[in-house]
């Protein structure tokens, strides 16, 4: 069978699976922190130059990859939202006691005072450790270093911010997380000078023109994979059609 | 197509968010009741492609993969405690909390709610009572021929009696806190209660360090912002189009693929 049935079908499959990272990037287009995907595409090429036809290129949806882009930032006036400006992850311990980074400065008290996020992952602080506000400490307030301070204006602990270079590398958890594709434990090297805005959330930064102009993109592509299977599937039909009865 | 259920899933979360701001806007006068913000978080992944696979022999690996996302889901609804506004109402029994902390209110079942809601009245006993006639802790009752109440900045009640030049003190309002006050469970009429997640009440006066004091003749607002709310509800909307248009996509998608015979 001819090669061009199987370059649309190639295309088609790429395709639905970008739908799926786009609608899923919409989907989120409300969730604090959320950090947008992408999809890589790349050509897969056969060679059968050396039997005489010319290469064939194949279509291959190779990666896909975490757009790092800083979200808006949203004034809340909650005083234990906590937006990172510029470089710098939030480090996070699953109730199943996997470490990840993430964005999402959302967080609340559990009944033990440790500092969560909705989903009830513990936040954790510079030296990797879940943070604990004692009680009766009055009103908290997050500094621009991550401190967090009582009504007294004593510290109680520091939110930690760490580096992630090589963060395009770790697989998404839930809630937001990015954890090392092997299960390891990211490496928590916490940012030189981190800079946090109080009552602020860092909003998803999925931007809903382009996901809606790729969305419209992807289906028209979808429509020309198929009109190219179709094409194709006629063509056949007619060859058979106009040299079948023979004899 | 996972498309189709991960558009349904924004679908869903909006909605959950538009029945949050809609019911922010309509307390937006309600005394003591504090703004709630839904909280999203992404649901897990499917990873097509791992990152780290080895792309051949020499041990060279893909440095991403294909990780797609099964769409969002509320992870919770967040109270946002700070304080309302305050406005003077010159109501004698009208008491605002200035800082953390919440009234205590003896149900009539025995159990205990709690209240910020400092509109308090009078039983047919003289009992300081919410508005819906459940006492106030710990139960203060103001005598039948007093001229005047006055409650001060601890929550110490007093009366003056008769044609009597000093006042009668009859007890003073107790208050409780709570660790996680974004963990309390709200049960309408202004009442909150207890939790797993609150943590137990603390109790306290008012007045002691870390509680707030009280404000006689003042009663506290919502702290609903209402500009905010709509901006939100506008940007809710939005979300539930385009999540929306991601199913009709994948929809005619679906049916472009069925008219290939």
């Amino acid at each position: 069978m001819d090669n061009s049935s199987y370059i649309s079908l190639t295309l088609a499959s790429s395709l639905e699976r970008s739908l799926d990272i786009t609608a899923n990037n919409l989907a989120n287009v409300n969730t604090a922190g959320f950090k947008g995907e992408k999809t890589l595409f790349e050509s897969y090429l056969l060679r059968p130059s050396e039997i005489g036809k010319d290469d064939v290129f194949f279509s291959l949806d190779s990666g896909s990859y975490m757009d790092p882009a800083q979200g808006a930032l949203l004034a809340t006036g909650n005083p234990l939202d906590a937006a990172v400006l510029g470089e710098g992850w939030f480090g996070y311990q699953t109730p199943d006691g996997r470490t990840g980074l993430g964005r999402n400065g959302q967080f609340v008290l559990d009944a033990d005072g440790m500092l969560v996020t909705a989903g009830g992952a513990q936040v954790l602080d510079a030296g990797g450790a879940p943070i604990q506000v004692p009680e009766d400490q009055g009103a908290v307030t997050i500094g621009s270093d991550g401190t967090i301070s009582n009504a007294a204006g004593e510290a109680v602990a520091t939110i930690g911010v760490f580096e992630a270079p090589d963060i395009q590398s770790y697989a998404r958890l839930p809630g937001g997380m990015f954890t090392p594709a092997d299960g390891s434990a990211p490496p928590l090297q916490p940012v030189q000078a981190p800079r946090l805005a109080q009552g602020h959330l860092e909003q998803s930064n999925v931007e809903p023109v382009i996901e809606m102009t790729r969305m419209m993109g992807i289906q028209r592509a979808y429509e020309r994979a198929m009109t190219l299977l179709d094409d194709e599937n006629s063509l056949r039909r007619d060859t058979l059609q106009r040299l079948g009865p023979t004899g | 197509m996972r498309a189709m259920a991960t558009a349904a899933t924004g679908m869903m979360a909006q909605q959950t968010n538009v029945d949050v701001i809609a019911n922010n806007i309509a307390n937006a006068n309600t005394t003591g009741f504090k703004s709630m913000r839904a909280a999203f978080q992404d649901l897990v992944y499917q990873s097509q492609v791992r990152e780290g696979a080895l792309t051949n022999e020499a041990g060279t690996a893909r440095p991403v993969g294909v990780d797609i996302g099964m769409g969002v889901q509320t992870a919770g609804v967040i109270r946002l405690n700070t304080q309302g506004g305050l406005t003077a109402t010159e109501n004698q029994l009208d008491v605002a909390i200035d800082g953390k902390g919440f009234f205590v209110v003896n149900m009539p079942d025995g159990s205990t709610a709690y209240t910020r809601d400092g509109n308090f009245q009078m039983s047919a006993e003289g009992t300081l009572v919410t508005k819906q006639g459940y006492e106030i802790d710990p139960g203060i009752t103001i005598p039948d021929n007093s001229t005047s109440v006055a409650i001060s900045e601890q929550g110490i009640v007093s009366a003056y009696v008769g044609s009597s030049a000093t006042p009668v003190e009859l007890g003073q309002l107790s208050m409780a806190t709570f660790i996680n006050e974004a963990g309390m469970k709200a049960e309408g009429d202004n009442l909150l209660r207890e939790t797993t997640a609150s943590g137990e009440a603390v109790a306290a006066n008012p007045g002691d360090e870390g509680v707030g004091v009280l404000r006689q003749g003042y009663l506290e607002n919502s702290n609903v912002n209402i500009i905010q709310q709509i901006t939100d509800l506008i940007t809710a909307q939005r979300a539930y189009e385009m999540n929306s248009k991601a199913i009709q996509t994948a929809d005619e998608m679906l049916s472009s693929a069925n008219q290939v015979r």
